[in-house]
């Protein structure tokens, strides 16, 4: 049957190869349990299998690492080979028949497992992988019942443990040497100093001398690691994962939107997880994103305050702080009125703030990041999004990263680029700090007016860019400020359009900083709060303004400021009355990310005390001002959305943002560009505390020590750009 | 009316006296042949004649003893579950499945048990529908409101061992 099957096959392909040469490369026919398959060439039979739906068990083959080949528990029949093959490693090749099932592949499994189970410990129950383990399940599923080991003879292998920082624990003893880390750390994290020493039975994973894993990246070999040789510190002990509830969520630490999974149990946070998404995140996730949410345990607005005559703020019902708030909100002219909102709302309760203050004649609503209000400014959409996608960073040739550091802005996206350095050709360009990248750059200097020099075609990396089939300009939100950032607005449009003259990429690309901020743009919040400072502003609502923008110096002297938000932090401090909100693992909300996708997040937990979903607050404010809102439930006010734009209903879509070439009309090109465009975020100790969940979490302030401690380590591997 | 009783108690009689005559002759005979067949129908009584109700409205909500606070405005999420990280094993992405909105939880103080007033919190738990559409039946049946996840498949790039040890390619591994 198979045979008649394939020999037509293969009579249909030699037609097609006659026909023409220019057809993708021809498709290869296998067999996998009997069933035929036409493949790619160049796969490998463990990828053939899961084409069909057939997992090859593995323990050291990862779908997002290079292939290694040592644990060979992949190992497959292929008709007429007389020994087993590791199909991980094995490409396919015509004809080839795999039994992934048979007596003699399951003989071969259980033998190596024999071996594995044989220096691994026995210590299921204090192991925190239990119940998520590779080794476990597969022990199960192909292991023998009895082992052959004689401990008494041949002793057990133990080791001990080593010390990789305040994130990442270690139970080496637990170790298969599947290698999994040490290749994530290469190829992903660019952190070479995890290696591997001794051979054989003596081999060891680690660092050799002892070491902070200093990676932005470092949560994920939590994850790689099939056993429980690496653990969550912040997690140990903590729950198993038949006890925990899962929900998927999106993550707001940085503008990415990465797609996590919070598992939660009894009413509490406990973990997050990524959640692939390969358009997005693929399978990582930021230390900051992975470990912050601790942070959401401590300095919890609970219940409502309100600032006493004596200068202190005293717990209050909602009744009296609606009602406070309320009235100041009518009294006060509009002129008088202004909004800030911080970076991690989400868009409803953006759109509930803003409708509440257009009811009371204000338009005085504001982000607290800056972006050019001149200059096209957020009149366009393709101003300031990610206009290529962050999946369109692997199809790139040249990138010219301007005034940003991708690395602890949008880890995630980094390691995008780091893939792509590694598997294709890509330049890389930058202007900024030279800053370790965990890839080669070209540096062309701190200040913007290098730009000039590509726009003339001067030196080598203007060649690299204007002979590059899909060019990439990555532009940091942060540049983006005061004069000079309009002016660079101006002309990296200028660039993008000579370079995308043509093609079909778009070449401009913003990153923003704050999960926040392009659902803010989208909704029409002006950017930046100078404003404030032109007029004295007599009444203040912050939501979620944490970075200080505004302090108490630029207000009128008499002014009230009303703070909703979840942290105690810089707005709770400044503010008359305090509304405890809900966080993003407390509230069913949309997330716009830099690249313009609108994404959902959902609640895992309810907020803690008093605290109430966002806009739900503003909602009761607006009711109690007179001027009720006409939304009453999450439907209502989506529907409201769906008024505003539309897109931020297309969940997971990622939609495109025309009229590239009217904003480049509206383009102010005229302007001194000669401006640091450092960012801020330079060095690994400045990644992980920069917003106010990430600033009250412990294991962050602890990594942030370990990282500062690790610049004084003499054994520190030299940076890769320093290396050249 | 008397005329048939005395002849029902002339029948009757009659037996009665078979039944007190001890002669051989007068004892019943049976024969395989004589044996009237009865159809089970005959003993068991005549199924009365179902007639269709026709269900306007589905009661499964009405009747299932939800509390009200917890039928209305729930929304389901019918999503594929991806696979998750920290497992190679893609067995559990198949399927599509509920979750309901969250409502709130708290720990049992005694025993520290996971309780809930929301009796249907557990009920994307366990059940899976093969279909996106069973799923979105399932919550029609039970009246609640339902936003469709697309699952994000994943792409299988062609991999080869040989890039490890390619001589010109930035995929060569220098440590490990």
């Amino acid at each position: 049957m198979h045979r008649v099957g394939g020999q037509l096959v293969r009579g249909v392909k030699h037609q097609k190869r006659s026909m023409s040469a220019v057809l993708p490369p021809k498709k290869v026919e296998v067999f996998i349990d009997g069933k035929s398959l036409l493949v790619d060439p160049g796969m490998t039979i463990l990828q053939a299998c899961a084409l069909v739906g057939v997992d090859i068990p593995r323990f050291c083959y990862h779908d997002r690492l290079s292939i290694a080949g040592n644990c060979r528990m992949c190992l497959v029949e292929v008709e007429k080979s007389v020994k087993p093959v590791a199909s991980c490693a094995m490409p396919v090749m015509n004809g080839m028949k795999v039994k992934t099932n048979s007596d003699f592949v399951r003989k071969a499994r259980e033998g190596v497992m024999e071996f594995m189970l044989n220096n691994h410990p026995l210590d299921c129950p204090i192991c925190d992988q239990g119940g998520e383990c590779d080794l476990q399940d597969q022990a199960v599923a192909f292991g023998s019942d009895r082992g052959r080991l004689q401990s008494r003879y041949d002793g057990k292998r133990a080791l001990e443990d080593k010390n990789i920082g305040p994130l990442v624990k270690t139970v080496m003893t637990r170790c298969i040497q599947c290698t999994r880390c040490v290749r994530f750390a290469n190829e992903v994290a660019a952190f070479p100093d995890f290696g591997t020493t001794g051979r054989g039975q003596d081999l060891q994973i680690g660092t050799y001398v002892e070491k902070f894993f200093a990676s932005e990246l470092s949560g994920n070999i939590i994850d790689i690691c099939p056993v429980g040789a690496l653990t969550s510190k912040q997690y140990a002990f903590t729950a198993r994962p038949w006890e925990t509830r899962k929900t998927e969520s999106v993550d707001v630490m940085d503008a990415t939107g990465s797609n996590i999974v919070l598992s939660h149990r009894t009413g509490e946070l406990l973990r997050v997880i990524p959640k692939i998404n390969d358009d997005i995140n693929e399978e990582w996730l930021g230390d900051q994103s992975r470990f912050a949410v601790d942070g959401l345990k401590v300095q919890r607005l609970l219940t409502p305050m309100i600032r006493g005559a004596d200068g202190q703020l005293k717990p209050a019902s909602w009744e009296e702080a609606l009602y406070t708030v309320a009235a100041k909100l009518r009294e006060t002219p509009a002129e008088q009125k202004a909004a800030v909102a911080g970076g991690l709302n989400d868009v409803e309760s953006l759109v509930a703030l803003k409708d509440l203050f257009n009811r009371f004649n204000s338009e005085n609503v504001m982000t607290e990041e800056e972006f050019p209000e001149t200059s096209g400014g957020s009149d366009l959409r393709s101003n300031y999004v990610f206009n290529d996608g962050i999946a369109g960073v692997e199809t790139a040739d040249a990138i010219l990263l301007v005034g940003t550091n991708p690395r602890f802005e949008a880890p995630t996206l980094n390691a995008r680029i780091r893939k792509s350095f590694l598997y294709s050709d890509v330049q890389v360009g930058v202007i900024g700090a030279e800053t370790e990248l965990t890839y080669e750059y070209d540096y062309l200097g701190a200040s913007a007016k290098a730009i000039d020099d590509l726009l003339a075609g001067k030196g080598d990396f203007a060649k690299i860019l204007n002979s590059a089939a899909t060019p990439l300009i990555i532009v940091g939100a942060q540049a983006l400020k005061g004069e000079a950032g309009a002016a660079l607005l101006g002309k990296l449009q200028q660039l993008a359009d000579k370079l995308g003259n043509g093609k079909e990429v778009k070449v401009l690309n913003v990153l923003q900083r704050w999960a926040g901020q392009t659902g803010a743009q989208d909704v029409g919040y002006k950017t930046g709060t100078a404003s404030i400072r032109k007029t004295p502003i007599k009444f203040l609502y912050l939501l979620g303004a944490d970075e200080g923008k505004v302090t108490k110096a630029n207000l009128d002297p008499s002014a009230f400021v009303v703070y909703q938000g979840h942290h105690g932090d810089a707005g709770a401090e400044m503010a008359d009355v305090i509304l405890p909100g809900a966080a993003y693992t407390e509230k069913e909300g949309t997330y716009v990310n830099t690249e313009g996708r609108s994404q959902r997040g959902y609640p895992a937990i309810s907020p803690p005390g008093d605290a109430r979903v966002d806009w739900k607050i503003i909602r009761a404010v607006s009711e109690v001002a007179g001027k009720a809102l006409p939304y009453n439930d999450l439907k209502e006010i989506r529907q409201r959305l769906n008024e505003i734009a539309p897109h931020l209903l297309r969940y997971r879509d990622l939609e495109a943002s025309p009229f590239v070439k009217q904003a480049l009309q509206l383009a102010q090109t005229s302007g001194s560009i000669d401006v640091d465009v450092s960012p801020a975020l330079r060095e690994l100790s400045d990644y992980y505390q920069t917003n106010v969940i990430s600033r009250n979490s412990r294991s962050m302030a602890q990594a942030k020590k370990a990282a500062i401690e690790n610049k004084t380590n003499p054994y520190a591997e030299e940076p890769i750009h320093a290396r050249l | 009316m008397l005329r048939v009783g005395a002849s029902r108690f002339l029948k009757s009689g009659s037996t009665i006296c078979r039944s007190l005559s001890t002669g051989k002759d007068n004892l019943p005979v049976t024969r395989s042949h004589d044996a009237k067949k009865i159809e089970l129908d005959d003993i068991l009584e005549k199924p009365s004649i179902k007639t269709p109700v026709k269900v306007i409205t589905d009661e499964t909500m009405d009747i299932g003893g939800v509390p009200l606070e917890h039928q209305d405005a729930r929304t389901a999420r019918i999503f594929r579950p991806a696979r998750e990280t920290p497992q190679s094993a893609w067995g559990n992405t198949h399927s599509w499945t509920i979750e309901l909105d969250n409502r709130q939880r708290w720990e049992n103080p005694l025993m520290g048990w996971s309780g809930t007033a929301d009796p249907l919190s557990n009920v994307g738990m366990d059940l899976k529908f093969a279909t996106k559409e069973d799923a979105i039946a399932f919550c029609e049946k039970n009246r609640w409101e339902f936003d469709i996840e697309e699952p994000h498949e994943r792409k299988i790039k062609p991999k080869n061992y040989g890039q490890n040890f390619s001589w010109n390619r930035r995929t060569r591994i220098g440590t490990k």
